[in-house]
């Protein structure tokens, strides 16, 4: 894996980003990431979180300042290179899976890479493991639950084996069982876990770092324990605490 | 409402008979391709007062029916749209072509079967059979694999993406118009069908939000390193897949040329 001069597989400086003239959503974003890390984006609606995750991704190229994903600056030229290290889980399963069977998208990461069908059926079954969905890898994608479509969409990301993966909203609309399943597995990861979300519980049950974002910039970066615990700070940023913190 | 979601579940049906582990469905796709194809340019070919000839032609859809375990019942009610269409084709000839070939006996008496009947009857059985063939393809064969097999063919790579996406755009277009027609009338209950009022603001959702669907599942494309050829696992070929299309082409030439 590359990384940058500090070790950093992720290095944002300065980063501005706008949709329209004049109307910039990131204004200044400054971060870095390491190896292994779990990182919350926190924020309330509309501050520019996904925003963020598909500049990360090179889905937008447009913006200006430093971003950097393993060594690589994101443009269009190393593209290629970089989405081979990055997974984008989608905030809606659907999107993300448009195959006909549960492996056949798993598999569709690792054979657009041109690896061989050795190693696409070792890095499939490796996926599917690690998700508990072995038993489903025939099932038609149409055919799954709302969690199992949610565990397939992780499995199509671990099958590209990335060094960072992104999740946008990956507790939306899961019951406690899968929400929880989730949890294990995402603890389980050991890439470099970047997770937007506005469930802070959850974020506080997968993320060790948050970041907490408003109006473009970074409001906050530190613990998961130290600002999800902050009251006062996560209240002018339009958040409350986290249910499990907020009941005692 | 009720039609769509109907819609949805005819193709989710389709998907799940291609995906049988029954042995037509694992023969190679482009021996299947080369067979339909070849069916259909040979049924076409015969001429247009040859039903007799023509209805041995049915020896192939009959087996694959048979054998290939798929309902003939289902078969029709899923080419329903297109069946019509191809039956329609030779309706008038009975008006234009009225030569008299033969005569039936029926009731004591004759009654004269002209050349415009029977050459109807024979673009009617073309048609039907032709339909039947497609079937038989698209219920054994994903469209990842018949796709496969048109790259095999050196088809252009810009077309074979294009009958893909179209194929995946469908599905999605359908699950989009089903959430909309949805909301609608769970807010209209006593309407029966969409106001005229509503058609313009509920089609233009309807094209943006299933254009919203496509992009995002264009990107998530991309993400994973789509770069405008569909790479499908390639098929080891063994001798069932050379006998298959070699046995039905010969057939073919033979039930052409000599009956």
């Amino acid at each position: 894996m590359h990384t940058g001069a500090k070790g950093e597989i992720l290095k944002i400086e300065d980063l501005h980003f706008s949709y329209e003239k004049g109307e910039e959503v990131l204004s200044g974003v400054n971060l870095t990431a390491h190896d292994g890390e779990s990182i919350g984006i926190i924020g309330a609606n509309g501050i520019g979180k996904s925003t963020l995750m598909k500049l990360l991704v090179g889905l937008k190229l447009d913006y200006q300042g430093v971003l950097e994903v393993a060594g690589h600056a994101v443009n269009k030229k190393n593209l290629s290179h970089i989405r081979e290290h990055i997974g984008y889980v989608f905030q809606d399963s659907d999107s993300q899976l448009f195959l006909s069977t549960v492996e056949e998208d798993v598999a569709f990461g690792p054979t657009n890479y041109g690896l061989p069908p050795e190693e696409v059926e070792r890095r499939v079954n490796e996926a599917l493991l690690k998700v508990h969905m072995t038993d489903l890898r025939t099932r038609h994608n149409y055919n799954l639950s709302g969690g199992e479509k949610k565990l397939a969409a992780i499995a199509t990301i671990l099958s590209m084996e990335p060094d960072i993966i992104i999740m946008d909203e990956p507790s939306i609309a899961l019951d406690p069982r899968n929400r929880r399943n989730l949890i294990k597995i995402l603890n389980e990861i050991n890439a470099l876990k970047i997770v937007t979300s506005h469930d802070l519980d959850f974020i506080m049950d997968t993320c060790k770092r948050v970041v907490l974002l408003d109006e473009g910039r970074i409001i906050a970066d530190g613990s998961a324990d130290e600002i999800l615990k902050d009251k006062e700070l996560l209240e002018s940023h339009g958040l409350e605490l986290p249910l499990s913190l907020s009941r005692r | 409402m009720k039609q769509i979601e109907d819609n949805i579940r005819e193709l989710n049906k389709l998907q799940n008979l291609q995906q049988r582990s029954h042995w037509m469905n694992k023969l190679h796709p482009l021996g299947k391709l080369l067979v339909c194809v070849i069916y259909i340019f040979v049924v076409a070919s015969f001429d247009k007062y040859a039903m007799d000839k023509l209805l041995v032609m049915a020896v192939f859809p009959a087996f694959c029916f048979i054998v290939g375990d798929l309902s003939l019942k289902d078969g029709l009610y899923r080419m329903r749209l297109i069946l019509p269409l191809v039956l329609f084709v030779g309706v008038f000839n009975p008006i234009f072509d009225r030569k008299e070939l033969f005569s039936i006996a029926a009731f004591g008496n004759q009654i004269p079967v002209t050349g415009g009947v029977i050459s109807m009857l024979t673009l009617m059985l073309k048609g039907l059979f032709s339909v039947l063939s497609a079937y038989i393809l698209i219920a054994t064969t994903s469209i990842e694999e018949i796709c496969y097999a048109l790259r095999c063919l050196h088809v252009p790579k810009i077309i074979v993406i294009v009958i893909m996406l179209i194929y995946r755009y469908f599905g999605l277009m359908g699950a989009e118009a089903d959430r909309i027609t949805t909301a609608y009338m769970l807010r209209a209950p006593k309407q029966k069908g969409i106001h005229y009022s509503a058609w313009g603001s509920l089609v233009g959702q309807w094209l943006l939000r299933s254009m919203d669907r496509a992009s995002a599942v264009y990107e998530s494309m991309t993400l994973r390193g789509f770069n405008g050829d569909f790479r499908v696992k390639r098929k080891i070929v063994s001798a069932r897949d050379f006998l298959y299309p070699f046995i039905w082409i010969v057939l073919f030439i033979l039930l052409r040329h000599f009956y």
